[in-house]
């Protein structure tokens, strides 16, 4: 694993008002990744680069034409291989995290997952909900496929029946599924037999309500509350409801041209609205809930591709044949910039011949550029080309993976370490430290990890020992040093100034009086904190001593396994279960052996 | 209900007819929710229009933007919202809006508490959601905390349209001294109650403020766990602690469903004692239609319920 050390700036873990227990405020990067994954229109491989990196690139080989889509937020991608029956998976190396005021971004190198599906046709996918659902058009079939396993490179799928092979799609919606329903009249030949509605179904497939019509259903998306499908009389809108799928039809109004549809649609992430195509020159902004429920948009030449702007709901992007780029402002329903990009790129001819691709990365559009070899990166708010990145052979279908997030994995910097001469007293894994880890990583522990002679660092903080420490994180962090030292002395406030653990005897020292009881385990408990970050409490139960003695003691020393502590955060009382809540108080202690001095320097290097 | 350009177009109708001859424009307000959107329409009066953007009995957690939010947002004089993360879907609003209204954060200056497991769990189909915060953010819920919101809407109305500061800073004033009245009424039916008889249970843990300013413990599912396991694993905690503390009545809300506190009820032994208004207003048909009117009826509900041996 690499990490990416440009850009990088100091990040102190706390906000105003922290509630969580954490000691120590680790510096942070704050990083963004674009990684482009780009398929070729004619050799069987897919290139993907980091777009402000582009040197830093890998190839994947594949089975046929790719068309790519990012899914579970980037953390995977999917290619999509319609005329050779496959469909491979790529983890995106970059996974992202939302926690309410930030999100945390982990990145690694991309790599292809070693398992992949064959099929009979497969082709749209949907990512929905946790689920990446492909539909096998002449399968009848759709393969469901776990998002979250995915982004670990596990290929975890199930298979959902549909009552005939079409081209087509399914849906999750609630408990329940949709999928578009193809007619029964009988075919010549292969020809593929036409479509006629939507209908919801079970997980087995049996059908959970009528078909609703949508002729010629194609083309759909998620936004909100609502999945849209495009139909030859309207859009088809889905919702859950208390008794399944709810499912109205927004018919076409008048004032749009007539003889022309809707098949290909674009959801917004960030604003309930649909973006889709109307006939090959026109726009449609769909409100599924306010009427109007369409507005149009016509286009001056015909339309190569289109993307909504994902940082900005406000807009979409769309590429006609004549090589200009359009900026389409949602909210008025309108083109309110246009610039020429490239070469132009006419719409006769077979739908799959290569033209331009568009996809979003942050305020950047990439745009793939067959004919020139290259992936141009244009700015979302001027339309300038920003600049290209040169792709060997005819980049065509795009996906990009990434975004903005704190690295919570990288280390503090090196020169800093180097400066204080540090040298880490336990070895743990930063990310772990930080709170971050899966259950099956968590493993009990013995009260031997804490054997020792232990001091409270309150005192040090009282008698201004800790204000280097103070004065640094203010440095690094959004608080001042007065505001720092406000908050762990509630923290570390306690009149226990020095514990000691042998065996399973632990003394607690109050103005120098001991206090002694035995202790054994009594397993531990996982807590989610605020910042979405997770801590691990090992416990351990009175089973004899001083009545006076806390019934239970509470360790937190940021490892989740066996090791042992070099300092540590105790919680202690009565009641286990109030225990657990108390996240503002969390006396701390480090071996008696260091001086104050010397508690500085490892507070500072961590 | 359903034309927003007919509504947004309505703004200006309404100014004519219902503004005074002083005025032809009213101040354009948005206000988040339900709540803020009747103080705002106590302290603005005639001279405002308003829009609310989560509707009555709606969870803000949840609410989907629509296209005519962000129009309205862009539209708008003030934008009133209440801050300390509850409104989720404000900042893509706003960056969608490109608004240069100020945004107005009604808890400033309001005394906010922190949230015990770093943030509350909201219950939606059946599902617990977690709700991360580092703050409470339903501080409306006691009167005292009120009076801050209706200073900083006059505060808000007056840097906006100064003309019309005297007539915001009049209605604040009769309506903060109707606030007064109504925290003095709820302390006196807390303190009619029997001593033992002051703690109920919720799923949603939205009166953390209510139970400071007036008493009343409220018990609800907490939120340590992950979140797969969240819903399962606390209620068996809340079972315990309300045998432990002997609560005396149950509450449904009204942004949630009942699924959750229904199973509660039965494990524990209690039935449900009536509905709790915590993030939302009712519909003008309903019991709680106005802030005074819903902090009325939950002190009503809670003193019923609580006062039964």
């Amino acid at each position: 694993m690499f990490r990416y050390l440009a850009s990088a700036s100091a990040m102190a873990l706390m906000t105003n008002g922290p509630v969580f227990a954490q000691e120590h405020d680790h510096d942070h990067e704050d990083v963004t990744l674009y990684r482009v994954f780009v398929g070729d229109h004619a050799d069987a491989k897919v290139t993907a680069f980091d777009l402000t990196e582009p040197d830093r690139r890998w190839t994947f080989d594949t089975t046929g034409q790719s068309k790519l889509y990012a899914v579970d937020n980037g953390s995977a991608v999917v290619a999509v291989q319609s005329n050779d029956d496959a469909v491979h998976f790529f983890t995106s190396g970059i996974s992202l995290h939302a926690h309410g005021d930030h999100a945390d971004i982990e990145v690694t190198e991309p790599a292809a997952i070693d398992q992949s599906l064959t099929g009979p046709r497969p082709f749209h996918v949907i990512d929905h909900d946790g689920k990446v659902v492909i539909n096998f058009d002449r399968g009848g079939y759709a393969e469901i496929i776990d998002g979250h396993e995915l982004s670990h490179g596990e290929l975890e799928s199930t298979q959902l029946k549909q009552a005939r092979a079409h081209h087509g799609y399914a849906a999750p919606i609630g408990d329940l599924w949709v999928t578009s329903v193809a007619s029964d009249a009988p075919v010549e030949g292969d020809a593929a037999p036409s479509r006629v509605g939507l209908q919801a179904i079970n997980a087995d497939g049996a059908p959970a309500g009528d078909v609703a019509t949508c002729t010629g259903i194609h083309g759909e998306a998620f936004s909100g509350a609502f999945l849209a499908t495009g139909c030859d009389e309207g859009v088809l809108t889905v919702s859950d409801g208390s008794d399944g799928p709810i499912m109205k039809m927004l018919e076409y109004p008048d004032d749009l041209p007539t003889g022309e549809s809707t098949g290909t649609l674009l959801g917004s992430k960030s604003m309930q609205v649909f973006l889709g195509n109307y006939g090959a020159k026109g726009l449609v902004v769909i409100d599924p809930v306010d009427e109007p429920h369409f507005r149009y948009v016509e286009l001056p030449f015909r339309r190569v591709d289109f993307v909504l702007d994902a940082a900005n709901a406000r807009f979409g992007y769309v590429l006609t044949e004549d090589g200009s780029l359009h900026q389409l402002d949602l909210l008025n329903a309108e083109v309110t910039k246009s610039a020429k990009i490239t070469e132009p790129y006419s719409m006769d001819g077979d739908w799959n011949d290569p033209r331009p691709r568009l996809a979003m990365a942050g305020d950047e559009i990439v745009m793939s550029d067959p004919n020139a070899g290259l992936v141009r990166r244009i700015s979302s708010e001027s339309l300038e080309e920003v600049g290209t990145v040169e792709v060997e052979g005819q980049p065509y279908n795009i996906a990009v993976a990434g975004g903005s997030g704190v690295d919570h994995g990288a280390e503090a910097d090196e020169h800093e370490h180097e400066a204080h001469d540090h040298a880490h007293s336990h070895d743990h894994d930063s990310k772990i430290y930080q709170g971050y880890f899966d259950d099956a990583q968590i493993a009990e522990r013995q009260l031997s990890d804490w054997a020792g002679d232990w001091q409270s660092v309150y005192p040090l903080l009282q008698d201004g020992v800790l204000d280097p420490v103070m004065e640094h994180k203010a440095e690094n962090g959004d608080q001042s040093a007065e505001e720092y030292r406000a908050y762990y002395e509630i923290g570390y406030k306690t009149d226990i100034d020095r514990i000691t653990i042998e065996g399973d005897a632990v003394t607690f020292y109050q103005a120098g009086k001991p206090l002694a009881a035995q202790y054994a385990s009594d397993g531990f408990e996982v807590l989610t904190y605020a910042k979405g970050n997770r801590g691990v409490r090992f416990i351990f139960e009175k089973t004899g001593g001083d009545e006076a003695a806390p019934r239970f003691i509470q360790f937190s020393d940021h490892a989740i396994a066996p090791q042992d502590a070099g300092h540590y955060h105790l919680y202690w009382g009565d009641d286990r279960a109030a225990l657990l809540e108390e996240v503002t108080n969390w006396p701390t202690y480090y071996p008696s052996s260091l001086d104050g001095a010397q508690i500085v320097k490892e507070m500072i290097a961590h | 209900m359903k034309d927003w350009l007919t509504r947004i177009a309505a703004w200006s109708a309404i100014a004519i007819s219902a503004g005074s001859a002083l005025h032809a424009e009213p101040l354009k307000v948005v206000a988040t929710f339900s709540i803020l959107g009747d103080f705002a329409a106590e302290v603005g009066g005639e001279r405002i229009a308003l829009r609310t953007l989560v509707g009555p009995d709606s969870d803000a957690h949840v609410y989907e933007p629509r296209p005519s939010d962000a129009i309205a947002l862009a539209r708008a004089d003030v934008i009133l919202t209440n801050g300390l993360e509850f409104e989720g879907f404000m900042s893509r609003l706003i960056a969608a809006s490109g608004t240069e209204a100020p945004i107005t954060v009604l808890t400033e200056g309001v005394e906010s508490m922190e949230e015990p497991g770093g943030g509350h769990y909201h219950y939606v189909d059946g599902r617990a959601i977690f709700h991360a915060g580092a703050h409470d953010p339903h501080a409306w819920q006691s009167a005292t905390n009120a009076k801050v919101y209706v200073g900083n809407i006059a505060a808000a109305f007056c840097a906006a349209d100064a003309s019309g500061c005297q007539s915001y800073e009049a209605n604040a004033a009769a309506y903060l001294a109707d606030l007064d009245a109504l925290d003095g009424e709820i302390r006196s039916a807390i303190a009619a109650l029997p001593g033992d008889r002051r703690t109920v249970v919720v799923a949603h843990n939205a009166f953390r403020y209510f139970e400071t300013a007036y008493g009343v413990t409220f018990l609800s599912p907490q939120g340590v766990s992950t979140e797969s396991e969240a819903a399962a694993a606390d209620v068996a905690g809340l079972i315990r602690q309300i045998r432990e503390t002997g609560a005396g009545a149950i509450f449904a809300e009204n942004i949630s469903d009942t699924r959750l506190l229904e199973q509660i009820g039965r494990e524990a032994g209690m039935a449900l004692a009536g509905t709790l208004y915590s993030d939302a207003l009712s519909g003008p048909e309903g019991p709680a239609s106005t802030y005074l009117a819903m902090m009325r009826h939950n002190t009503a509900a809670l003193a019923t319920a609580l006062a039964i041996q």
